[in-house]
């Protein structure tokens, strides 16, 4: 009887016990998948007369597939095969992650700003320097093509970037006697007016799952959340200009003078809709996802320069934005690049992608500019040419951000600590702090040089 | 399934042997030795799946995760250069102790064990005491009643649980907020014993049939002797039948703190609707985290690591606890 108890419970301590092996199962052959070389995605297949190379893209991106129509369409020699895959936080990344390492990833996925050091860094996006050639080169804002570029190295073609805008209800701002403000003071005073006179409506919303926002208002600011000198990164997301934007942010809050619950939500929805909150502060492409959310506020928008924390030294971040990167695993990579111009610089590829919908990106080669402007239908905005504010905002955009190496994570921790903050636990200030803790031993981990400042 | 009096047996079965040791010595007839080879053989054919098993799904995984641990694909400086695994020694597991996210979950699942232990234990006990005590009728029915949660598999307890939990679609919120009581049970403070509830209704049936069949073991003459002596019920169910079914509690508590060391499930469901449960919120959460999310392979192997090795400290530690308290109280006697 004994005997048997003790067997029967060394059997079950052990099916207990944690389940360290079950992540080596994934991770064993990892190592070496890569170098393999072989690809299952791109191949060279002869049909009729002509040899035709197809490549496979991924994305997320709406108007994809009319993009590609309108490639496959003017080319003989290149075919693309598109596949539609989750947004990149919704399951994209992780997929792209997998299929590297599985050696099976597409010759073109698309990749956020943020999260293109990461995947440069594990191996998934090739280096593509050569590839990209001179005209490219000088047809893209050298802000965009910067934040793919590390060690001179190119690791991805932007096809956006968004300069961050104010979105403000002109209708609410008349009837409380507001002024579109031109700095942060004039932003509070307006909140302040905005609470004083409404009760129940604010000035906008400072989102718990705002990591991005809060990286745009501190790249404004001249924070410098991650650098490359040194050949280390060195690391400082409580650097003095995000403190500035913190505390600034921490005192609206705590007056409640702007709303403080997630953007992505149900909740924000609703207070949008009800014209609960009268400015929005988003990239440029917010203005067209407005468009098509909420078709009955047509006439009630309209768009604005970010307020200033100095209007004689003007200054944006940016907010949102896409790049193409060829992957590792490519046998045709000249082909991807071929295609990956054609849809970054070229009018027909715009237009294709703007059939699909009414879409306000605005493209990170400036000669596209037009083609958009031509397109955006201005009736919902009352007239105004808001490409002509982008360009002005674009060109704003302050140079030298890099985003870190490990980008989701980074912010996964900063929202978490925001989303405590709105529950009265922690500050703005703490979330940033949080997450600088939380990214170090991930760095280090990696074998990165890291440094870090102002903690 | 467990004997009353588990260790005076154990003595008896380590006695046994010795009076019979010199016989074995002694020229075996030759009936017996193929008896013998016999039961070696079935003993064998018994075992081997066992074995195979263990090998296959526990030690092969465990060295696997114990070698990853000690690699990292390492590019110099800003890791944009060529990947080469190297060997990493003991970073991985420096980044893992020195993170406060990692440090915060095994806060958390301590936090957790606390709780949740004592409650399991003394409520799964509590309730075969009453089943055995003979006061509950319709026994049969309501020890059915409280198992067949754990026949729920977790994820959908956790479903289940979730829909109970949300504000504005759940009828028990509903309820209480008609009486004038807002519960948020997946705010800050709520959000822990928010999932002890879970796991609780979970696994208290199953470990109530446990000290059930256990309390079954008792000798009835022990519990006639305490009867005559004087003893009620309550006094025979705390002073008499609780200490003869010390062995299953022990083996309860060790199991129960295994399963709460490996918390995951109800967190990772619970996340998708509460901010108060983080990424990271459990050690094994953190391990899920970091593989799946940051792609960071050696430093997941080594949280892992670290989390068997606090599991099986603490098991340890618990049967030398229990054993030796077992033995001074054997001694008092």
């Amino acid at each position: 009887m004994p005997g048997r108890r003790s067997r029967r419970s060394v059997l079950a301590t052990i099916a207990a016990l944690p389940p360290a092996g079950a992540l080596s199962a994934c991770g064993g052959g990892g190592g070496d998948t890569r170098s393999g070389g072989t690809s299952s995605t791109g191949r060279t297949v002869s049909s009729g007369r002509s040899r035709k190379t197809r490549i496979t893209f991924w994305s997320a991106l709406r108007g994809s597939q009319e993009v590609v129509d309108a490639f496959n369409r003017g080319h003989d020699t290149i075919q693309v095969d598109f596949q539609q895959v989750p947004g990149g936080m919704q399951g994209g990344y992780a997929k792209l992650s997998n299929a590297a390492r599985a050696g099976n990833a597409p010759d073109i996925a698309t990749i956020e700003y943020p999260q293109v050091p990461g995947f440069a860094i594990d191996g998934v996006c090739r280096d593509i320097t050569d590839l990209v050639g001179e005209g490219l080169r000088a047809g893209l804002l050298p802000q965009s093509l910067g934040l793919t570029t590390f060690e001179k190295r190119v690791f991805s073609v932007p096809l956006d970037i968004e300069p961050m805008v104010l979105h403000y209800r002109t209708d609410l701002f008349e009837r409380y006697g507001l002024t579109v403000p031109r700095t942060w003071e004039d932003f509070e005073d307006a909140a302040r007016t905005v609470r004083r006179r409404t009760g129940d409506r604010r000035m906008a919303l400072f989102p718990t799952d705002g990591d991005t926002h809060l990286a745009a208002y501190a790249w404004q600011a001249g924070a410098q959340w991650f650098d490359t000198a040194g050949g280390a990164w060195n690391v400082s997301l409580a650097d003095a200009p995000t403190r500035r934007v913190a505390a600034y942010w921490q005192r609206l809050t705590d007056q409640e003078l702007v709303f403080m619950n997630a953007v992505e939500s149900r909740h924000s929805d609703v207070q949008i809709g009800e014209g609960l909150v009268l400015s929005r502060l988003s990239g440029a492409w917010d203005a067209g996802a407005q468009m098509k959310a909420r078709p009955g506020q047509k006439g009630q928008w309209a768009l604005a320069p970010l307020p200033q924390w100095d209007p004689a030294a003007p200054a944006v971040g940016t907010h949102g934005g896409s790049t193409f990167a060829i992957t590792k695993d490519s046998a045709h990579p000249e082909a991807a690049m071929e295609f990956i111009e054609w849809q970054v610089s070229h009018p027909d590829a715009l237009r294709a992608r703007l059939s699909s919908g009414a879409s306000s990106q605005y493209p990170a080669a400036p000669g596209l500019v037009d083609v958009g402007r031509k397109a955006f239908d201005r009736a919902y905005y009352g007239g105004q040419d808001i490409y002509t504010l982008f360009e002005q905002e674009a060109r704003k955009i302050r140079p030298g951000w890099v985003w870190g190496p490990r980008m989701t994570a980074t912010g996964k921790i900063m929202r978490d600590g925001l989303a405590r903050a709105s529950g009265g636990r922690g500050s703005v200030l703490g979330a940033v702090r949080a997450a600088q803790e939380g990214t170090m031993p991930d760095l280090d981990a990696l074998g990165l040089r890291t440094t870090q400042h102002s903690t | 399934m467990t004997s009353a009096t588990p260790v005076s047996v154990a003595a008896d079965a380590a006695a046994r042997p010795s009076p019979r040791g010199p016989a074995a010595t002694a020229p075996v007839p030759k009936g017996r030795r193929s008896a013998r080879r016999r039961e070696l053989g079935a003993c064998g054919v018994l075992m081997t799946p066992f074995f195979v098993l263990l090998v296959t799904v526990f030690l092969i995984p465990v060295a696997t995760a114990v070698r990853l641990s000690f690699f990292s694909d390492d590019q110099p400086g800003l890791g944009f250069g060529p990947e080469r695994t190297v060997f990493a020694g003991l970073r991985n597991y420096s980044a893992v102790l020195a993170d406060p996210t990692f440090l915060g979950g095994l806060g958390v699942v301590a936090l957790y064990c606390v709780v949740y232990i004592p409650l399991m234990v003394t409520g799964a006990l509590v309730l075969a005491l009453l089943l055995d005590s003979g006061v509950v009728r319709l026994r049969g029915t309501v020890q059915l009643a409280l198992f067949l949660p754990h026949a729920v598999p977790g994820i959908i307890a956790a479903l289940i649980w979730l829909y109970l939990y949300t504000p504005g679609i759940s009828p028990v919120i509903g309820l209480l907020g008609r009486a004038d009581l807002t519960v948020d049970f997946l705010g800050v403070h709520m959000v822990l014993p928010s999932i002890v509830n879970i796991a609780l209704w979970s696994n208290l049936g199953y470990n109530m049939v446990v000290f059930y069949a256990a309390l079954q073991a008792v000798p009835h003459e022990v519990i006639e002797a305490s009867v005559v002596d004087g003893a009620g019920p309550v006094r025979t169910a705390l002073q008499v039948k609780a200490p003869l079914v010390r062995s299953s509690i022990v083996m309860v508590a060790m199991f129960t703190l295994i399963f709460a060391l490996q918390l995951f499930t109800e967190p990772m469901l619970l996340s998708q609707s509460t901010p108060m449960i983080n990424s990271r919120f459990s050690p094994s959460m953190y391990v899920y985290d970091a593989a799946f999310t940051r792609n960071n392979y050696g430093l997941a192997a080594a949280a892992s690591v670290i989390l068997l090795l606090c599991t099986i400290a603490l098991s340890y530690g618990v049967t030398r606890w229990t054993n030796r308290a077992g033995a001074a109280e054997e001694a008092a006697r």
